[in-house]
């Protein structure tokens, strides 16, 4: 049975049809990716699974529940959570209080504040700086340490690379590793196809709220990505 | 020296006056809600201090107490059972609500206890003074100030260091990301809503204390709270305190020259502040 699975989903705003009936699965373990350009209804699509955007139907199961009308708060206490785009972390806050507040999620597991200072070193020595205070990979690197600390099942990742420099997107991605020894099971939405595929054993590629190609990433050719993702003919 | 006594006085109300704002200053702060009930309900526990002391045991003044208490309880009902319901991005559905709440509340009150003015007995207190530096000051209203300054540190250490403080601050800056962290916001902002609610009423059951009031007294307090809030600039703890010390000197200052003045020139320094500096004292010290 697989771990999370979402089938049919549909989302909107208004009129506006984001994401149109799609349909994935994430094994425990696995680490999945979705690709897409802008506006492809990537960040709907992780918004309406981690339940902060409540009008959709379909079903989203989680552990083997339906939790498609779960509150988001609920789900994150039952074991999924979510990096969201922009790293939106709590300002005012300092780094440590950022990671406590993840334990407010009430699981015990392995993701401590010592865990997450060991994973990055450097947020160790500025657990006590202002959130906002920090630069934008060290930004990146709070938000993911306060997901960690709700200790998930499932960590849903939106855009890490979203405004860094490559050499810090490579060390952001480098502690995929380790997350994933601890048996968190990861989805990742990215716009940079290659660090998605890198990182991931199977991608979906959205295209105007539809799956337009999926398969191992192994398996997949970087021409038919580039037709999926652009929406194009292939070019032969 | 007559001076010096009027403006010592003033800061002694003016500690008074910034607790009137503290409860509406701190829901405002979490929440981005107005809660105009704020005004008549610190009536509304004035009146239920009236109720209250004659059970109070060993000093009038420690009706504050359970006035709090029962307060705190209503701030979380008020909040998860009906402003909880108008959340969103527009604000006027939540005006609305508290508006209309007040005018029920008030109403009610009139109902219940006629439009005659009442006041909170604490006994010989109320008449107590004592010499200080060749001032003559009432102990209550040096007592009152105490309660207000130990509330407002009280309130800020607690943000500052316990857990509940750090989830409150949190949901204050993103309440949709605090989501993913497990936590439920509207519960939250019921608790943040009972603390507003039990500030507000210790304010209102102190004011009867040192005065005397009236069903009607809501619309006056209401004025005052928002006042202190804008000269604080919105949110800031300490710019609050010191907004309720400034309206409370000009308004001793402004009675001793012109004694029928009443509020006119707390209210004219208000403006001026305002005008001087939009963003209110914090705004000040910020740039």
């Amino acid at each position: 049975m697989p771990l999370l699975e979402v089938e049919n989903l549909k989302v909107s705003y208004g009129d506006f049809q984001a994401v149109n009936g799609v349909s994935l699965t994430l094994d425990e373990g696995q680490t999945i990716s979705i690709i897409g350009a802008n506006g492809a209804g990537k960040s709907t699509l992780l918004n309406a699974i981690s339940g902060i955007h409540g009008q959709k139907t379909g079903t989203v199961r989680f552990a083997g529940k339906d939790i498609t009308r779960h509150r988001a708060d609920r789900i994150a206490r039952a074991g999924m959570t979510m990096v969201p785009e922009g790293r939106r972390l709590f300002g005012s806050l300092s780094v440590e209080e950022n990671l406590l507040i993840g334990a407010s999620a009430g699981r015990a597991g392995q993701w401590t504040t010592g865990a997450i200072y060991e994973l990055f070193p450097i947020l160790g020595e500025l657990r006590h700086a202002v959130a906002n205070s920090l630069s934008g990979g060290q930004q990146q690197m709070v938000a993911i340490g306060r997901a960690l600390m709700t200790n998930p099942r499932v960590l849903l990742c939106d855009e890490l690379s979203l405004g860094l420099a490559p050499t810090i997107i490579n060390d952001i991605y480098r502690c995929f590793g380790a997350i994933r020894s601890t048996g968190v099971s990861i989805v990742v939405i990215e716009q940079n196809v290659t660090q998605a595929v890198a990182a991931a054993g199977y991608a979906y590629c959205l295209l105007e709220g539809q799956v337009s190609l999926e398969g191992p990433t192994d398996m997949l050719a970087m021409d038919d990505i580039t037709a999926a993702y652009f929406g194009t003919e292939k070019t032969e | 020296m007559i001076w010096v006594e009027t403006i010592v006085n003033g800061m002694l109300l003016g500690g008074l006056y910034a607790l009137v704002g503290l409860g509406l200053g701190y829901a405002f702060g979490i929440m981005k809600i107005v809660n105009v009930t704020q005004g008549d309900f610190i009536v509304a526990a004035a009146f239920l201090g009236v109720f209250l002391v004659p059970w109070t045991p060993v000093h009038p003044l420690l009706v504050i107490v359970p006035v709090a208490a029962i307060s705190f309880g209503v701030g979380i009902l008020l909040q998860w059972l009906l402003i909880n319901r108008v959340l969103g991005q527009d604000p006027i559905p939540q005006i609305l609500l508290t508006f209309g709440l007040a005018i029920v509340l008030r109403n009610g009150m009139v109902e219940l206890y006629g439009a005659n003015s009442h006041s909170i007995d604490v006994g010989e207190l109320r008449f107590m003074g004592f010499d200080f530096l060749g001032l003559r000051l009432g102990v209550l209203p040096v007592v009152i100030l105490g309660i207000a300054l130990a509330l407002f540190a009280g309130l800020h250490l607690w943000m500052r260091r316990s857990r509940m403080g750090r989830i409150i601050r949190a949901t204050a800056d993103d309440h949709q990301v605090a989501q993913l962290s497990g936590i439920n916001y509207r519960r939250v902002y019921g608790i943040a809503m009972g603390i507003a609610m039990a500030l507000s009423a210790v304010a209102g059951v102190l004011l009867a204390m040192r005065g005397s009031f009236t069903p009607y007294s809501g619309a006056d307090r209401l004025l005052i709270a928002f006042e202190v809030v804008v000269i604080g600039g919105l949110g800031s703890f300490w710019g609050m305190f010191a907004g309720g010390i400034i309206l409370g000197v000009t308004q001793l200052v402004a009675l001793k020259l012109d004694p029928s003045s009443g509020l006119m020139w707390g209210h004219l320094m208000f403006l001026l502040i305002l005008f001087l500096s939009p963003n209110g004292i914090a705004g000040m010290v910020r740039r």
